[in-house]
């Protein structure tokens, strides 16, 4: 009884949803949060995050809303850029390219529906205030990148929801930023539903550079159809606790997926990336890369699964987990999962964990390197085949800027 | 140029050198050859300042400094050059990249400019040629999917690039053919100058015929037991290593 009063307590600060598009779906939403309770360690999605500290916190809800600049947070000076700011959607007047629709979600007409993966999930769906809604045309080509800058400030609380929507031999580039600034707590969820269509070809770079006080969920649910390609990079750079659920349903035959991440971690960081590739058909290819570097006392944890269907024959599928522990009191918990139903399938996963090779760094620093200069050399070729798959410049010279200021690196493009 | 004085090292408890003496001065070449066992490759870790092996007694000067207290950094900015025996692959840190950090910061230390694009450059065409490295090894990641003379060459090339005073060679025949032998030597001896020396550390005098070793030293039980001319090295060969041991045994 009283797990289900956590679970109202944190729920009761939310205003209700006015995002028409959600209504479908809200009784589900509600059937699914009285059936479950505040998450705890006893959830097997949940197993390795502590949510105490989120469910503890207190956000009074002192958002500071007169921030005049967001502009700064934006990391691609050429990207055709939306802001949410604490939930709400500011859309500067740019000129949109034709074929290309770029609104607030509030206006879109129908909403996907999203599956109830965990409470948060369900309670976007009653509380989300608004989110962006991008809709390129089948046949368009958008050679621009179109950034969503997240801001979270003071001490929000609250749930977004957007949604990209990509048309039948279309093909984009978003760069999705979560940033803050001046917070205190916050608590930022935020929902993105994904259609790749036919032939589409769709790229996501997912930046993520919260402070240090904030707690970060945010899921992606995406769909793919025939000879599509779907790319998305989770790049973890700051936070403090941050949850990543990626899920995509390969729903059309020889569509390519690849899913890549990094994250950088210090202090008492938590962040765990969930990721579901769904092989529903035949014929497709899945590439799965995540790594990552922990220092301090900071936690990771991955938890990688690969469906593969019975009609999903002649699937590859990979999957790959690194990680490299710098500090005796960090930690991973590294959890891949293939179940394969077909029977002519090409599957592999793994997962290592270590620290850095004794024998490399002796190596190095015996030409005259530090260890510092030599440790970093070696933790920039472990994590070059991540940063590679990195397609936006801009996205790649902040990744470097962050992980300078952050971790006094020296690193060069 | 370095001078060994009554070198005890051990590694976990178990004492490898014992007392080791050895003086080698500039523009000379010095052979160290022994059996299996007899601390040859400790005393290149020792010299390099590898930290699993543990000095308890004697001291070494390098050129008026106190190796020993030099991080293993400071010792090869003090132009201290070891070739390993087995050279260590690194995936995903090219060759140049790691010589050119490892040159600029030797300058650093040195306070010297770093160096420019273009002069390292043209610098690495130079040395690589001198030890035939195809400039696209040059390029690659450090020693990955390298053979095993190309990994030997690559010593000999970042030494080439890196100009110490004194190079220690660990075993750097081992696992050579005669033509990739005949290439390292023919690079050791075209950067000899009367400014620099070398420890050439050999289990075998095969390397000797190409590198000419102005003294040769036998090592056996953690001490020079033994010191000679080249004439030393064909002896130990013909002879083997056995009446050196009979003789200190008894």
């Amino acid at each position: 009884m009283e797990k289900l009063n956590i679970l109202s307590q944190f729920t009761s600060r939310f205003p209700s949803t006015e995002i028409d598009g959600l209504s479908s779906m809200a009784n589900s939403a509600r059937v699914f949060l009285s059936g479950n309770d505040f998450p705890t360690t006893r959830v097997e999605r949940f197993k390795y995050t502590r949510l105490t500290k989120l469910s503890n916190a207190q956000f009074d809800g002192s958002a500071v809303t007169s921030i005049s600049d967001f502009r700064k947070h934006q990391i691609c000076p050429d990207a055709l850029a939306i802001f949410v700011v604490n939930g709400h959607v500011y859309l500067p007047e740019i000129k949109v390219p034709n074929g290309l629709i770029i609104e607030d979600i509030s206006s879109a007409k129908s909403l996907p529906s999203s599956s109830m993966k965990d409470v948060f999930a369900a309670m976007n769906v009653l509380h989300a205030q608004s989110g962006v809604s991008v809709h390129v045309a089948k046949n368009t080509v958008i050679d621009s990148v179109i950034e969503i800058v997240h801001v979270c400030t003071g001490s929000y609380a609250g749930f977004t929801r957007n949604q990209i929507f990509i048309g039948e031999n279309a093909q984009a580039k978003v760069v999705m930023t979560y940033v803050s600034e001046q917070t205190k707590a916050c608590f930022s969820h935020v929902h993105t539903s994904i259609e790749v269509g036919k032939r589409a070809h769709f790229n996501m770079e997912k930046v993520q550079m919260e402070s240090s006080d904030l707690f970060s969920f945010s899921d992606e649910e995406v769909w793919q159809g025939a000879d599509s390609v779907f790319q998305i990079n989770t790049l973890t750079l700051d936070g403090n606790l941050v949850r990543n659920d990626l899920h995509i349903q390969v729903q059309g035959e020889h569509a390519e997926t690849h899913l890549n991440g990094m994250y950088m971690l210090n202090g008492q960081q938590h962040v765990a990336n969930y990721t579901t590739v769904d092989h529903q058909v035949a014929n497709c290819e899945s590439n799965e890369l995540y790594k990552g570097i922990m220092d301090d006392k900071s936690i990771a944890v991955f938890n990688g699964k690969v469906f593969v269907r019975q009609d999903a024959q002649k699937t590859n599928a990979f999957q790959s987990n690194a990680n490299v522990l710098i500090s005796d009191d960090a930690g991973v918990n590294s959890k891949p999962e293939l179940e394969i139903y077909a029977d002519d399938v090409k599957c592999s996963h793994g997962s290592t964990t270590g620290q850095l090779d004794d024998e490399a760094l002796f190596y190095l620093r015996a030409r005259g390197i530090s260890e510092r200069g030599a440790t970093q050399l070696l933790l920039t070729a472990f994590m070059s085949d991540v940063l590679d798959k990195i397609t936006v410049p801009s996205v790649k010279e902040k990744v470097f800027e962050v992980i300078n200021k952050r971790f006094n690196w020296e690193l060069t493009l | 140029m370095i001078k060994i004085e009554n070198l005890h090292a051990s590694i976990d408890g178990k004492e490898i050198l014992k007392g080791l003496n050895l003086e080698v001065k500039a523009g000379e070449i010095h052979a160290i050859m022994g059996p299996n066992g007899a601390g040859k490759s400790t005393l290149a870790s020792v010299l390099a300042g590898r930290e699993d092996y543990e000095v308890t007694a004697g001291s070494i000067d390098f050129d008026g400094t106190d190796l020993l207290e030099l991080s293993t950094e400071d010792r090869a900015r003090e132009g201290l050059f070891l070739a390993f025996q087995y050279p260590v692959e690194i995936p995903g840190v090219s060759n140049i990249n790691f010589l050119r950090t490892a040159l600029n910061e030797i300058r650093e230390y040195k306070g010297q400019a770093q160096i420019s694009a273009k002069e390292f450059m043209a610098m690495v065409r130079e040395k690589s040629a001198i030890v035939e490295l195809d400039s696209k090894l040059a390029s690659r990641a450090v020693n990955e999917g390298f053979s095993g003379g190309e990994k030997k060459r690559n010593e000999i090339f970042q030494m080439a690039m890196l100009e110490p005073k004194l190079a220690v060679l660990d075993e750097t025949d081992s696992g050579l053919d005669i033509d990739a032998l005949r290439i390292v030597a023919n690079g050791v001896n075209t950067l000899k100058s009367d400014q620099n020396a070398t420890i050439v550390i050999t289990h075998y005098q095969r390397l000797l015929d190409y590198i000419i070793p102005d003294f040769v030293h036998v090592l056996y039980d953690g001490r020079i037991v033994m010191t000679g001319t080249k004439e030393l090295a064909l002896e130990l060969e013909e002879k083997g290593y056995d009446w050196i041991k009979e003789s200190i045994d008894a």
